[in-house]
C-alpha cells in the first residue's frame, strides 16, 4: 500500500488553477515539495490533510480516500500548518497534552507516557511546565512537532517547519525529522530551503503554478546538471553567450550559468563579457546544487512575493 | 463526543490565565446592573426586580455572541485547521465551544443575581433561580450558535465586529428589556414581539412571578435546535466530512 497516492489531484479557486494534475507516489520516505510562494505546497497539503476538497482528481492515504473516507485519514496522519498555533497561555505539557487527549487516548497514565515521551523526543523536558509565551520560535515549532508525535501517525505533514528559525534551529527540527523517518513514519514536508531539502530529502518534487514540473531523489535531478559557473561582474550580462552555456539566474549579486563542462567554458564565456565591456571581478565553477536546480526550473520571477508577504503580515498582526 | 469536554477544558485555561478577561466579563454586567437598577427613574415598585432580567439577557447575549470572536480567533491564527485535521469529531469543536460560551455567561449571571439581592433585589425560592439557570441557558446556546454561525460565513474579525454591534444594541433597545410590550410605540413592538430576546426576558419574569412561561420555553428551544442545525451544516460545509 502506498502511503500517499494521488492521481490527476487538482485544486482551483474562483480563478486560479492552485493545483493542477498532481500524481504523486510516496512511500517511508521524506518528500519534499518545493516550489517558490503561492505554487500551491499549502494546497496540495490542505487537500491531503482533509481540510480541503479536490476539485478534480484523487487522493488516498494508507489507502483511504480523502473525500469519501476522511476520518479514517484524519486517524493515521498528523499535520503541522505553515502558521504556528500553538496555546501561549498553555504550558508545554499541557499544549501536548491537550492533543493527547484530542487524538483520544483517554488512560491517564499511557497519556503521561505519551506526553513525556513527545517532550523527550523534541528536547523539552526542561521547560515543559512554562508558559508557550516564553517559548522561541524554534521551540514552539519544535512544540508543534512533539503535538503531532504523541499520536503516532503513520504519515506526517509539515508545512513549511524551518521557516523564521535559525541554523541551529532548523538543523535540530530536520535532524528530528530524520529521526522520525527512521521510526517507520512517511513525512511529507514543504520547504523554500533547497540546501535543507538536499540534505535530508529522499526525493523533492518541485512545484511551479500547480504543477510538478520535476520530481526524483536530489542527486538524480542534480545529474540533469553537469557544472555551475558563477560570474561576478560590474552588474550587466553579455547579451551573446557562448553555446551550451545556459542562465539560470542570479544568486548573491553573480550570475549563475549552467554549462556541460564549466572549467573548458569558462575562458569564453569571460571572452563575452570582455567583448560586451564587462568588467568581470570573479568567476567560479562548482558542482550544482540543487537550488540551481530549482532556480533553473522555476525562473527567478517566479515568487508570489507580493501574496505572500500580505499573508505573513496579516499573521503578525493578529498575532501581536 | 466527549472530546468536547477536552475543548472546554482548552477554553476555560486560556480566560483564566488572562485576568483581564475575568476581571472585565465580571465586573461589566454588575457594572449595567447598578447603573440601570439604581439610577434609571423609579415608577415601578421595584425597578431593580423588573430590570434584572433583561440585564441577565443582555450580559449573556453580548457573551454569548463572543462565542463567535472565539472561533473567528481559531480560524484566523490557524488553531481550527489544526483541529480539523485531527481524528476526533469536528462537532466536538463547535460543542465545546457553544458549552464553555454558555457556562461562562451564566457564571457572569451568578455575579448579576448576588449583586442584585446585595443592592435590594427581591430573593426567589431556589427553584425559581433553577427555572431562570435553563431559560438562559436555552438562551446562550441560541445565541452561541448564532455567533458561530455567522463567524464561519465571515472571513475577519471587523466584519464580526460590526455583526456584534449591529446586532446586539438594536435587539436589546428593541425588547422587553428596559419597558414592557404594551408601553412600546407600536412600531418598536413589532419588532420586539419577534425578538428572541423579549421571549428570554419576558420567560424570565413569568418565572419571577412564579409561571412556567411554556410559549418562551418553546419558542427557545425551536430556536436554538433551528440554529443548531444551520451551524452545523455549515461547519461541515467549510471542509469535507
Ligand atoms: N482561499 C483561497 N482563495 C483563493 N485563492 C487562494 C486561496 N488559497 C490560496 N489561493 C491561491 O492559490 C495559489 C496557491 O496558494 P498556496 O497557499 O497553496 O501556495 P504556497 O505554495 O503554499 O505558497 P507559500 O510558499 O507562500 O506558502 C496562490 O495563487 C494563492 O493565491
Ligand atoms: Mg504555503
Amino acid at each position: 500500500m502506498t502511503d500517499i497516492f494521488t492521481s490527476k489531484l487538482s485544486k482551483s479557486y474562483e480563478d486560479v488553477l492552485a493545483v493542477d494534475s498532481l500524481d504523486l507516489r510516496i512511500n517511508g520516505e521524506i518528500y519534499g515539495l518545493l516550489g517558490p510562494n503561492g505554487s500551491g505546497k499549502t494546497t496540495t497539503v490542505s487537500m491531503l490533510t482533509t481540510l480541503l476538497s479536490p476539485s478534480s482528481g484523487s487522493a488516498q492515504i494508507c489507502g483511504h480516500d480523502v473525500t469519501t473516507e476522511p476520518k479514517a485519514v484524519r486517524k493515521c496522519i498528523s499535520y503541522v500548518p505553515q502558521y504556528m498555533a500553538v496555546d501561549i497561555r498553555l504550558t508545554g505539557r499541557e499544549n501536548i497534552d491537550f492533543y493527547a487527549k484530542l487524538y483520544g487516548i483517554r488512560d491517564k497514565t499511557e497519556r503521561k507516557r505519551r506526553v513525556n515521551y513527545a517532550l523527550d523526543i523534541m528536547d523539552l523536558n526542561e521547560r515543559a511546565d512554562d508558559l508557550t509565551k516564553t517559548y522561541s520560535g524554534g521551540m514552539q515549532r519544535r512544540l508543534e512537532l512533539a503535538q503531532a508525535l504523541t499520536h503516532q501517525p503513520k504519515v506526517l505533514f509539515l508545512d513549511e517547519p524551518t521557516v523564521g528559525l535559525d541554523v541551529i534551529a532548523r538543523k535540530m527540527i530536520w535532524e528530528h525529522i530524520s529521526n522520525l523517518k527512521k521510526s517507520g513514519i512517511t513525512i511529507f514536508v514543504t520547504t523554500h530551503q533547497m540546501e535543507e531539502a538536499e540534505r535530508y530529502c529522499d526525493r523533492v518534487g518541485i512545484l511551479k503554478k500547480g504543477v510538478v514540473i520535476k520530481e526524483g531523489t536530489p542527486s538524480y535531478l542534480k545529474s540533469a546538471l553537469k557544472s555551475i559557473i558563477t560570474i561576478k561582474s560590474d552588474g550587466k550580462m553579455p547579451n551573446i553567450l557562448p553555446d551550451n552555456v545556459d542562465f539560470i539566474g542570479n544568486e548573491n549579486g553573480s550570475v549563475v550559468y549552467a554549462s556541460d563542462n564549466g572549467a573548458d567554458i569558462l575562458p569564453s564565456l569571460i571572452k563575452k563579457y570582455d567583448e560586451a565591456g564587462i568588467h568581470v571581478y570573479s568567476s567560479m565553477v562548482r558542482d550544482p546544487t540543487l537550488e540551481d536546480i530549482y532556480l533553473m526550473s522555476v525562473g527567478t520571477e517566479a515568487a508570489d512575493t507580493e501574496q505572500f508577504n500580505r499573508a505573513q503580515i496579516r499573521r503578525i498582526i493578529m498575532k501581536g | 463526543m466527549y472530546r468536547f469536554a477536552t475543548y472546554v477544558w482548552r477554553d476555560t485555561i486560556r480566560w483564566k490565565r488572562a485576568p483581564l478577561n475575568v476581571l472585565s466579563t465580571l465586573v461589566m454586567p454588575a457594572t449595567w446592573l447598578i447603573f440601570m437598577g439604581l439610577v434609571m427613574p423609579v415608577k415601578y415598585d421595584n425597578y431593580l426586580d423588573f430590570v434584572t432580567p433583561g440585564i441577565l439577557v443582555l450580559t449573556m447575549l453580548t457573551s454569548s455572541l463572543g462565542a463567535g470572536s472565539s472561533i473567528m480567533f481559531d480560524k484566523t491564527l490557524g488553531y481550527l485547521n489544526k483541529f480539523l485535521a485531527l481524528p476526533s469529531p469536528r462537532e466536538s469543536i463547535l460543542i465545546g465551544k457553544i458549552v464553555f460560551i454558555t457556562i461562562r455567561g451564566l457564571l457572569q449571571s451568578t455575579v448579576i443575581l448576588i449583586i442584585s439581592i446585595l443592592i435590594g433585589a427581591t430573593i426567589y425560592p431556589i427553584s425559581t433561580y433553577i427555572g431562570m439557570y435553563l431559560l438562559l441557558t436555552l438562551f446562550g446556546i441560541s445565541i452561541s450558535a448564532l455567533g458561530t454561525t455567522v463567524a464561519l460565513y465571515l472571513d475577519n474579525h471587523d466584519s464580526y465586529a460590526a455583526f456584534q454591534a449591529f446586532v446586539s444594541m438594536p435587539l436589546y433597545f428593541a425588547s422587553t428589556a428596559l419597558i414592557s410590550l404594551d408601553e412600546m410605540p407600536t412600531a418598536l413592538r413589532y419588532i420586539a414581539e419577534f425578538n428572541p430576546l423579549t421571549y428570554a426576558i419576558d420567560g424570565l419574569r413569568d418565572i419571577a412571578k412564579g409561571i412556567i412561561p411554556t410559549f418562551s420555553i418553546c419558542f427557545l428551544i425551536i430556536l436554538a435546535i433551528l440554529i443548531m442545525i444551520i451551524c452545523s451544516w455549515k461547519f461541515r460545509s467549510i471542509t469535507i466530512g
